[in-house]
């Protein structure tokens, strides 16, 4: 369990991460094209929780719904039978203050195949509409892909029939844009599970760690797993049957057994859902609460740009209001677990790093477009919309989302940095939502459920549907051989453990491209 | 109110579970979600929203707000 910290692991994690760099390439997929260097500007624009199939299962040339074989559509109840209908989707389709709703009665004796939200024959709900949140946790998620299966999604969930709900989405801007450009229909989650760990895989393609959990006040955060180590301990007293209830565990907590934190934690900075501690630094959270990860000290993808002078910022939607006026809901309603950074000790409040790679994306992303506008983007941006723009379940609609990203690229398409830039579009996880598409085998910690990824770019194939298989370690993958960064020591063990598997490579974004 | 139903509540709104546990004089729950809210759940079926996020997660529950100060 015993785990050394601070600046030691930092050199010799980077020592070791130089050391496997050409090694890593070696084994890959292949050498990068050798134009990559046309990509000058990197742009990631992470939105949240939506499954491949529940945006794009119908988007044509992608492996979609249609090409699903009947047994991936079935779902099966906790003994493994198949559910003869749906279990209705507990306290109704619709988020709390819809009008008008769609109860749970409504949702009774559903099919067991999926459903499409907004069919006019059907639920007729609009893409503007916020939708119950399901289940997304580390745990869980794995216990719903069930080996690849995918059958599991209701049984696990505690959303009833919600898991298997899609959209038609062929109107929104940004089936448009993948349209233009490039839709990736084989690409996953570097993780399991939800937000937390997803932002944690997007930057450093690691799992947080929370030392000596087991004398912390996180130590009734230690999740109870079964002898398999990849699913929760079930409660005695879990209801038998999907059809019965929302299933309970010993313990579904934050932690692994062996302290790896996998499940939504505040970061031990502020902005933070932590308050600071009572006469301590307003500037941090309360350490002796047991939902505050320590700072961390992994190497990120920030770190090695940073190491090779490569100029980088991860630009946050309503990050400056949050820190002056506190957090507002519906709007911005600012997320504090995804922003990676801000658990990092690198980045701590008062250190340059911070103040050179925290940026503020303004209400609405505002600073950030003006940004863009004036062709004064770094060399790798990251992107994180504000929470009311960011297409999650329970408290974002899609279409809010969808508009406010398709007006971001947009600016970058006018933008004086374009004729050199890679943009890539994806979500963070899959919301707890099905998909039909097994994940490659990896590691302990991923990849898990497939998302929509978008390419767009002057050098995107045109009109193009990449079935190359990415997770989201491919956009580290692509951002580590266009700028030569050492590898993140995460990306070496998923390369490995994908390989060992005999699973192809996963890719580094360059499919999507002709930088010929 | 139990504790199930009102997790179920809050997290179909979107907003994470981060926490449960008993609370120090086991005669309870303290809950604590990712928008910052925590929910100290008496057994006698008491209860009370706290910290950042706390009206949002009360409106949810239709529960009435701790004090600011608090």
């Amino acid at each position: 369990m015993k785990r050394s910290y601070g600046l030691a692991l930092f050199s010799s994690t980077l020592a070791l991460c130089v050391a496997a760099s050409s090694a890593a390439f070696a084994a890959g997929p292949g050498d990068p094209p050798a134009d990559i260097a046309k990509i000058e500007t990197v742009v990631v624009i992470f939105a949240e929780n939506r499954a491949f199939d529940n945006l794009y299962g119908h988007f044509p040339g992608a492996e979609g719904i249609d090409q699903a074989s009947k047994e991936s559509l079935q779902q099966r109840d906790r003994d493994g039978s198949v559910l003869p209908e749906l279990p209705p989707v507990w306290d109704g389709l619709t988020a709390k203050g819809v009008t008008p709703p769609v109860t749970q009665a409504m949702t009774e004796h559903l099919p067991n195949e999926p459903f499409t939200v907004n069919d006019a024959k059907g639920f007729n709900v609009p893409l503007s509409v916020a939708t119950h949140d399901l289940w997304h946790r580390f745990y869980q998620n794995q216990m719903q892909i069930n080996g690849g299966r995918n059958d599991m999604f209701v049984a696990w969930a505690d959303s009833g029939a919600m898991p298997m709900s899609n959209w038609d989405a062929s109107k929104t801007e940004m089936w448009a844009v993948a349209q233009k450009y490039v839709l990736a229909d084989h690409f996953f989650m570097g993780g399991f599970g939800g937000s937390f760990f997803n932002h944690q895989w997007l930057i450093c393609a690691c799992a947080p760690y929370y030392p000596n959990a087991d004398r912390s006040p996180a130590k009734p955060s230690i999740s109870v797993t079964d002898e398999s180590g990849t699913a929760l301990k079930i409660a005695d007293n879990s209801p038998k049957s999907a059809r019965d209830g929302i299933p309970k565990f010993v313990s579904d907590g934050n932690l692994t057994p062996d302290f790896y934190a996998v499940n939504t934690m505040q970061p031990p900075y502020q902005p933070s859902g932590n308050n600071p501690a009572p006469g301590g630094d307003p500037r941090m959270a309360d350490p002796a609460n047991p939902t505050t990860l320590p700072p961390q000290t992994e190497p990120t993808i920030g770190d090695m740009l940073s190491l090779k002078h490569i100029t980088w910022a991860w630009y946050s939607g309503a990050w400056q209001y949050t820190l002056d006026h506190g957090n507002h809901e519906p709007i911005p309603n600012f997320q504090y677990h995804h922003q990676p950074f801000n658990y990092y000790a690198n980045y701590a409040p008062g250190t340059e790093a911070r103040r050179e790679h925290l940026r503020d994306a303004g209400l609405g992303g505002v600073s950030f477009i003006q940004a863009i506008d004036d062709g004064a983007l770094p060399q790798v941006s990251f992107y994180k919309p504000q929470g009311n723009l960011n297409e999650h379940s329970g408290y974002s609609d899609i279409q809010a989302g969808d508009r406010h990203i398709a007006d971001v690229i947009a600016h970058l398409e006018k933008s004086p940095q374009w004729p050199h830039m890679l943009v890539v579009v994806t979500y963070d996880e899959n919301g707890g939502i099905w998909d039909h598409v097994a994940p490659p085998k990896g590691d302990r910690w991923g990849p898990a459920t497939r998302i929509p990824a978008i390419i767009v770019s002057p050098f995107a194939k045109r009109g193009y549907v990449d079935h190359t298989r990415y997770d989201t370690t491919s956009i580290l993958r692509f951002i580590t051989e266009r700028f030569e960064l050492p590898v993140l020591h995460g990306i070496v063990v998923r390369d490995k453990a994908v390989a060992a598997h005999g699973e192809p490579p996963l890719g580094d974004l360059t499919g999507g491209l002709d930088l010929n | 109110m139990d504790v199930d139903r009102i997790v179920a509540l809050v997290t179909a709104a979107g907003i994470e579970l981060t926490d449960r546990r008993r609370n120090a004089k086991d005669d309870g729950w303290s809950l604590s979600f990712a928008n910052g809210a925590t929910v100290e759940l008496g057994d006698d079926g008491s209860a009370r929203a706290a910290g950042k996020g706390a009206r949002t997660v009360a409106r949810l529950l239709d529960m009435p707000t701790a004090p600011r100060s608090t």
